[in-house]
């Protein structure tokens, strides 16, 4: 194994997994919020006595949890809210999705509301759909999804990777859009995966039984595995159609450096969006998950600062059909 | 040739407009629009007027729910139609305690804030052939002992210990129906549309009931 060289490998593929902690970070903090509001819900009641066994459990394990960083519960309505509508420290975000649906759903301007969605609205500018790979609670549920379906293939059941139109999600926004203004009712609340988790958790600890979003993200579940790879992301979620148009001038972009490259395909398959990165294809889908930076080899992809993404740059400079055709000519 | 390929688009735009709308349709079958149960639905202090107008400011995020300390704020389920995930106060089970929390945590215009003397859930009604002082079936006066809002509000009738009356200045909180011990709760709130300080007395549950409160 001598012939082996090692080389320091770039620090840009340890991204993915600081992707996956966000990820793991902001799906757990769904789960603890709802925890937290019982044990202020206990606190307040003063009646630590009269639980159940269970409900004991929930607030000791909360308390211990809670008491190294606050100490009054009723300070801990700091953190609040989903990644739909949210307060953190005092400072109201939301999501820019809730926001057009509402303004185009009451048909006014609310500036306090609108001013909540700037700061994800100028991330978006700069990094494109990164709310979609870093931070919606539905992606972590529906990677895990495309893990299975891996498995799914492995164990020969037939899993569908069939290719629809992009475009269908823009229609799905301006559709979403116009019945919101007939009906009068946000109604990308219902069938937005992240604010559909988001409030079905919170529904499940602290209220107690499921909403009505739970069927419907189940049913998008199926449609991952039934008809498209991450096909609810790519084909029909309004947020990612507004996030991908927001995003199409992007700063931050995923770029291939031919001079590395080995044209080994891995990036294609890494890539769930089925996008092309072999061919310098990114476009306004791209989410910088970073997935596929991971999965280069010879640490061909990297960063660049570009309103563009570059065009095709030919075959890679390590394959075998870049040295046929320095052979040839 | 010209005609079939305008055909074709023709479709083929349909074929795609059908599934931009398939996800909203799946989204309304999941809520349909069923008749509440008869309970006392009203609406969070600090709401829009309308329940129309509150339904299209609300973007269904959850938070007055989750800051609310009496835990009062529950959400329309499947059987909320258009207001499902907007928040109702269900007063029968946990009543508001007016603190304005909801109001200061409610990103958007559909509930703004207002001092406590001026939010309007609805009002109190008292059926007088139910409650227990009313009927000379003993004293009681919880309503009136619970009501944040003291004198003017809800008090006893001039002259008659321990019969309540409402007054113009209630909201509607709902402290009072949570206190009621009557089991058939001869108090009630309903909307301010429909009651009238002055429309109290013999009676007045028959016309509500079967309403829908919110």
């Amino acid at each position: 194994m001598e012939n082996v060289k090692l080389e320091p490998s770039s620090k840009l593929r340890h991204l993915n997994k600081l992707r996956w902690l966000t990820l793991t970070t902001v799906f757990f903090m769904l789960i603890l919020l709802p925890f937290i509001y019982l044990y202020q819900t206990y606190e307040a009641a003063h009646a630590y006595d009269l639980l159940t066994p269970t409900e004991k459990t929930i607030s000791d394990s909360m308390e211990s949890l809670t008491s190294p960083f606050v100490k009054d519960p009723e300070e801990l309505d700091a953190i609040k809210g989903t990644t739909w509508s949210g307060t953190l420290f005092g400072l109201k975000l939301s999501d820019p999705l809730a926001v057009v649906g509402q303004v185009f759903a009451s048909l006014s301007l609310y500036w306090p509301f609108i001013l909540t969605a700037f700061i994800p609205l100028f991330a978006t500018l700069l990094l494109g759909r990164f709310y979609c790979g870093w931070i919606c609670p539905a992606t972590l549920i529906y990677e895990l999804n495309d893990n299975l379906a891996v498995w799914l293939r492995k164990a020969g059941l037939p899993v569908s990777r069939r290719k629809l139109d992009r475009r269908i999600k823009y229609v799905v926004l301006a559709v979403g859009l116009i019945l919101s203004i007939y009906l009068g009712a946000a109604l990308f609340a219902s069938i937005y995966p992240p604010a559909i988790i988001g409030r079905e958790i919170y529904y499940a600890i602290a209220l107690g039984g499921f909403g009505a979003g739970a069927v419907f993200f189940l049913l998008t579940l199926l449609f991952d595995l039934m008809v498209s790879r991450r096909g609810f992301c790519r084909y029909v979620c309004p947020g990612g159609a507004l996030y991908s148009l927001l995003g199409r001038y992007r700063l931050f972009r995923i770029k291939r450096n031919v001079t590395k490259c080995n044209d080994c395909a891995k990036c294609n398959v890494a890539c769930q969006f089925g996008l092309d990165p072999l061919q310098d294809d990114f476009g306004m889908e791209c989410n910088n998950c970073t997935a596929c930076i991971a999965s280069c080899p010879t640490d061909a992809l990297g960063f660049t600062i570009n309103m563009r993404d570059s065009a095709y740059q030919g075959p890679g400079h390590l394959g075998h059909q870049y040295k046929k055709e320095q052979e040839g000519s | 040739m010209k005609r079939r390929g305008f055909m074709k688009s023709l479709t083929m735009g349909a074929g795609i407009l059908s599934f931009g709308l398939l996800p909203f349709l799946m989204g309304r079958l999941i809520h349909p629009d069923i008749k509440a149960h008869e309970s006392n639905r009203i609406p969070l202090p600090g709401a829009l007027k309308s329940a129309d107008d509150f339904a299209r400011a609300c973007i269904g995020c959850g938070l007055c729910g989750e800051v609310c300390p009496p835990r009062c704020i529950q959400f329309h389920k499947h059987d909320g139609g258009f207001l499902a995930d907007t928040p109702y106060i269900d007063p029968v089970q946990k009543s508001c305690i007016l603190c304005g929390l909801c109001m200061e945590v409610c990103p958007t215009n559909a509930l703004t804030v207002t001092p406590i003397r001026e939010v309007s859930m609805g009002t109190a009604q008292i059926d007088r052939v139910a409650c227990y002082p009313w009927v000379d079936a003993g004293i009681c006066g919880a309503c009136v002992s619970i009501c944040p809002l003291g004198e003017k509000a809800i008090d006893f009738e001039f002259g008659n210990f321990y019969r309540p009356v409402v007054k113009e200045g209630c909201v509607g909180c709902g402290q009072c129906v949570e206190v009621c011990p009557e089991p058939s709760l001869p108090i009630n709130i309903v909307p301010l549309a429909r009651g009238r300080v002055a429309q109290h007395g013999i009676g007045v549950r028959k016309v509500e009931r079967g309403q829908r409160g919110f």
